[in-house]
């Protein structure tokens, strides 16, 4: 399971929602975090989000089970890993 | 054990100084901070710069910034200081407004001391100049307020980046795989499904 953590405020929301465009995406809460999953990749589409660079630069609280494979000015590409759990 | 927080933020940051002039000038006449106090010295320091003025400006809410200026001391640079750590070392001073942040930077503008740059972050505004000395002064202001939720993360932070600072090899993708399982550790209940549209 690939899960991405956002921090539930407004700048960092947009991520969370621009992933959850995706069927195969779910969103949880943990604490004060959404919690973004999917069995394959998560992929984000930067200009969704509407961040400006700063917020999207400093957008991801923690990541498991994937890594983060693309992370540029377009978009977000977090790929699931074998995390041998 | 909680221990307790009573510190009142900066008293004063002092930096040595070998250009007593511009730096006077810059603080006190460009940006308009007051100079508050001065300690005259003579012989009073060790036996390679026993004479030196010691003097401060206000920088707001009764703090200062302070600067030596040792006579008879050659001019000292350290060349080999890396552009990296000459720039993460830095004083940030805080304003309230856009339009107090604006206003230092007109008053840089006018200067010799132009602003460098101007960089909306994550939660400041900030404007960066280099002062007469090479040392990076910057001048931020809110952007927004500071949650409970950021203190949260900030403090999952700090614990995952010790962790992470044990490894062999430290990297951004451990941290957020060592602060992924803190936040499922600490919030181990199944987490609710959330409706975002």
């Amino acid at each position: 399971m690939t899960v991405l953590y956002v921090l539930d405020i407004d700048d960092f929301r947009p991520l969370a929602v621009a992933a959850a465009a995706d069927p195969a995406v779910t969103v949880g809460r943990r604490g004060p975090y959404l919690e973004v999953s999917a069995a394959g990749p998560i992929a984000i589409d930067r200009a969704a989000t509407g961040c400006r660079n700063a917020i999207w630069y400093s957008s991801v609280a923690a990541v498991r089970g994937g890594r983060i494979a693309r992370w540029d000015r377009d978009g977000m590409l977090i790929e699931p890993v074998d995390s041998g759990e | 054990m909680t221990l307790s927080h009573v510190v009142r933020g900066v008293d004063h940051a002092a930096f040595p100084t070998f250009a007593p002039k511009e730096t006077i000038h810059f603080y006190r006449d460009v940006l308009g901070f007051p100079v508050v106090h001065a300690t005259c010295a003579l012989g009073w320091g060790p036996a390679q710069h026993p004479d030196f003025i010691h003097f401060f400006f206000d920088i707001g809410q009764g703090d200062r910034l302070a600067f030596f200026y040792y006579f008879g001391v050659e001019p000292y640079r350290d060349g080999a200081v890396p552009e990296l750590i000459a720039r993460a070392r830095h004083l940030a001073l805080h304003v309230e407004t856009e339009d107090d942040l604006l206003e230092y930077r007109r008053r840089l503008d006018a200067s010799d001391w132009p602003c460098e740059l101007q960089v909306r972050h994550e939660t400041v505004e900030s404007v960066y100049v280099t002062d007469p000395n090479g040392y990076l002064i910057e001048f931020a202001r809110p952007l927004r307020a500071i949650t409970r939720e950021d203190d949260i993360d900030a403090d999952l932070s700090v614990d995952a980046l010790l962790a992470v600072a044990d490894e062999e090899r430290p990297s951004l993708e451990r941290f957020y795989q060592i602060k992924a399982e803190l936040i499922a550790e600490r919030y181990a209940e199944e987490p609710a499904r959330v409706s975002l549209v």
